[in-house]
């Protein structure tokens, strides 16, 4: 008899139930579109913000003290550290390998070309990064830094090199161009493929692929450094207290850190992974990542907070109304000698089945809703987040529940009578 | 009479605001008596009727029903006090809306004991109904509703029935067939506290009780002066054991 009142009481009244169910749809809807949209929106905001170009940067531990001059750095061998090529697969052996987004070494050198001498920077042009088991991890220097513009093409073969825009000029260089590179040990001839405008030091170099510049310099398999795209999360006071002394946390705080993509956390595992290295967290790049996720974070929160007790009020209102409505039915069951349990459990098993349609419906269109806006604001596809297709549920049914138990609870606790009287 | 069904002693139901609907009444109705609560409305039939139920508890004063007193019941004790031995019959029928005619009789079934179909269409089929069985309360009319509640109220074999205005919502044939109801349940032996308006439902009692302001009183005015064969208050003896209405 229960589930056939049950029953009964979802077919007979289905508009009722499907305008409650509804309220639960729409309003947690609103709820987990917003949290899907928050749960992506520091990820590909971070992906974004890679533009600013690498926030860790890759050393070797002796190198660590810069020796530059007048902007380069200075190549002398015997002297110099340097880390070997063959270890950088590693990157994406560590722990946070998924937030290692692209990496991309660099030697530097002096050559001579047409008479005079010229910075020769080599890095990784579309390098295919060989790993155990997975797939290669394609990944170079246009990863790296997105700002990096070739007029032409990129280099995909050691015969051919980039000039930067402003030798190009100087030399009246071009694309299709041949020029001899001559070091002290060998000289090669490269073809110039495209013209690149970085913005920095670089329009003033020859850039060619990392290969090249090993051999002309005479350091096969080195590298000087290593810039890294690493997705982060900004650094919170806990961050801030490990880069002060990273002695003051307790293991629990350590653990938690160490759990944590900090640019911190992440570099001190990429450090811990290549042998002599040194990493670093190029802060001006991290900080202002951190600056404005922290404050799109925030402003997540918030909404999500607002939107939450928004409509957990009208889904309050309308899930409570319903059952008011019924006070009427809950005396004529008392009157008819059920207690007040037996009352209680048909309405609390109304309220889960409301709560639970109501939660998994807003699952999916609320993902829905998340993706939609991400395409919208970032143009990029979102995917389906497990954490919320149990949330919205779980929400559902904890306010569909919150909603009907109390004005249940207080009408089988008193007015029987009264209520049968009809006033 | 060893016991009574009703047993009510200086039994007052006061109102926050200071309405004494029920004001120091003393009553006593034997087993398998006919009593007809009769006043004008606001008299405080119904009040005295939920005292009488459980379903309300008096401001002061005892109130014993079948041997128990009520007011040592809490909520659920006096629901079990109810599915045992009270048939209730409202004035406006309380059908659940979305369960049919044998569905609202099996409800108080399955509140009492274990659900039983086909004694539940039996119980209908008693009142007249066997082919409304499967509609709704919305698809009865009035006089249906109204036995249909009076089928769920006795579903359970009830020793008392309280009725609160049975018949104010009938027209006159819906009416007279739940008069030959209520005599035939008189016949079978049963308790029957019926408030009403209608003289000629009074009539057919054993025994007119008349409310005034909360208080019995002896003459039932206005509006029940001539339904009275005569009044009585607390303590009436059960002289008129005999009833002689048949059917007319
Ligand atoms: N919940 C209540 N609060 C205050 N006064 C009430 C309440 N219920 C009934 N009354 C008052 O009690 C008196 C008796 O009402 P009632 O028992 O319904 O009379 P009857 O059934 O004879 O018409 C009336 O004056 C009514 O206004
Ligand atoms: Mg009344």
């Amino acid at each position: 008899m229960f589930f056939r009142m049950l029953i009964e009481s979802f077919v007979r009244r289905r508009s009722r139930k499907l305008l409650a169910v509804a309220a639960v749809w729409i309003g947690l809807s609103l709820v987990i579109g917003l949290l899907a949209l928050g749960l992506d929106v520091g990820d590909k905001l971070n992906r974004e913000m890679r533009s600013f170009g690498a926030n860790i940067q890759l050393q070797p531990a002796e190198a660590a003290v810069d020796v530059r001059v007048g902007g380069y750095e200075l190549v002398a061998p015997g002297r110099t550290v340097y880390l070997d090529e063959a270890d950088l697969p590693r990157l994406k052996q560590i722990f946070w390998r998924n937030n290692i987004l692209a990496f991309a070494p660099r030697l530097t050198t002096q050559a001579r070309l047409a008479g005079r001498s010229v910075p020769l920077v080599g890095t990784w042009f579309n390098h295919h990064v060989l790993l155990e088991d997975a797939d290669p991890f394609v990944t170079g220097a246009a990863e790296v830094f997105p700002y990096w513009q070739a007029r032409g093409a990129w280099p995909m073969n050691p015969e051919s090199c980039l000039v930067g825009a402003a030798l190009a000029q100087e030399l009246d260089l071009g694309p299709g161009d041949r020029v001899e590179l001559t070091t002290d040990q060998r000289s090669t001839s490269v073809r110039i493929v495209g013209v690149l405008t970085s913005g920095k030091d670089e329009d003033e170099a020859i850039v060619a692929p990392l290969s090249v510049v090993q051999r002309l310099a005479g350091l096969p398999g080195k590298v000087a450094e290593v810039q890294i795209a690493a997705l982060t999360t900004p650094e919170n006071k806990l961050a801030e207290r490990y880069g002060r002394d990273p002695q003051s946390l307790t293991p629990a705080e350590y653990e938690r850190w160490v759990c944590t993509p900090y640019p911190g956390s992440v570099a001190a595992d990429i450090q811990n992974a290549v042998p002599g290295s040194s990493a670093r967290v190029v802060r001006r790049v991290a900080e202002t990542q951190g600056a404005v996720l922290g404050r799109i974070d925030g402003l997540m929160l918030l909404l999500g907070i607002f939107v939450l007790i928004a409509s957990t009020l009208s889904i309050m209102g309308v899930l409570s109304s319903a059952v008011l409505e019924r006070r009427g039915e809950v005396a004529l069951l008392q009157a008819v000698g059920a207690h007040r349990a037996d009352v209680l459990r048909l309405f609390l098993t109304e309220a889960v089945a409301i709560g639970l349609a109501g939660g998994v419906l807003a699952a999916l269109t609320g993902q829905v809703l998340g993706g939609w806006l991400l395409r919208v604001i970032f143009d990029s596809a979102s995917e389906p987040h497990g954490v919320l297709l149990i949330l919205a549920p779980l929400l559902g049914l904890l306010i569909a529940v919150a909603a009907s138990v109390p004005p249940v609870w207080r009408t089988v606790h008193q007015q029987a009578a009264r209520l049968l009287r009809g006033v | 009479m060893n016991q009574s069904a009703v047993l009510l002693e200086y039994v007052t139901r006061a109102y926050p605001g200071g309405v004494r609907a029920v004001d120091g009444v003393n009553l006593k109705i034997a087993l398998g008596e006919w009593v007809a609560l009769m006043g004008p409305s606001g008299s405080g039939k119904t009040t005295l009727l939920n005292l009488l139920d459980g379903l309300d508890r008096p401001t002061d004063g005892c109130v014993h029903v079948m041997g128990q007193n009520l007011l040592q019941l809490d909520v659920d004790e006096a629901a079990t006090f109810r599915r045992e031995n009270v048939g209730l019959i409202f004035q406006q029928f309380h059908l659940v809306s979305y369960l049919t005619a044998v569905e609202n009789v099996m409800l108080a079934q399955y509140y009492h004991s274990m659900v039983d179909k086909q004694e539940a269409l039996l119980a209908l089929e008693r009142v007249q109904l066997a082919d409304r069985a499967h509609h709704l309360p919305s698809q009865l009319s009035g006089g249906e509703q109204q036995r249909v509640c009076i089928a769920r109220a006795l579903i359970n074999d009830p020793k008392i029935i309280l009725a609160d205005e049975p018949t104010g919502n009938l027209d006159e044939d819906n009416a007279d067939r739940v008069v030959k109801i209520f005599q035939r349940l008189h016949r079978e032996g049963r308790t029957l506290v019926i408030a009403t308006h209608d003289p000629d439902l009074g009539r057919l009692a054993q025994r007119i009780v008349c409310l005034r302001h909360g208080q019995i009183v002896e003459e039932c005015s206005p509006d029940g002066s001539d339904a009275a064969p005569r009044a009585t208050g607390a303590g009436a003896s059960h002289d008129r054991d005999v009833m002689h209405v048949t059917a007319s």
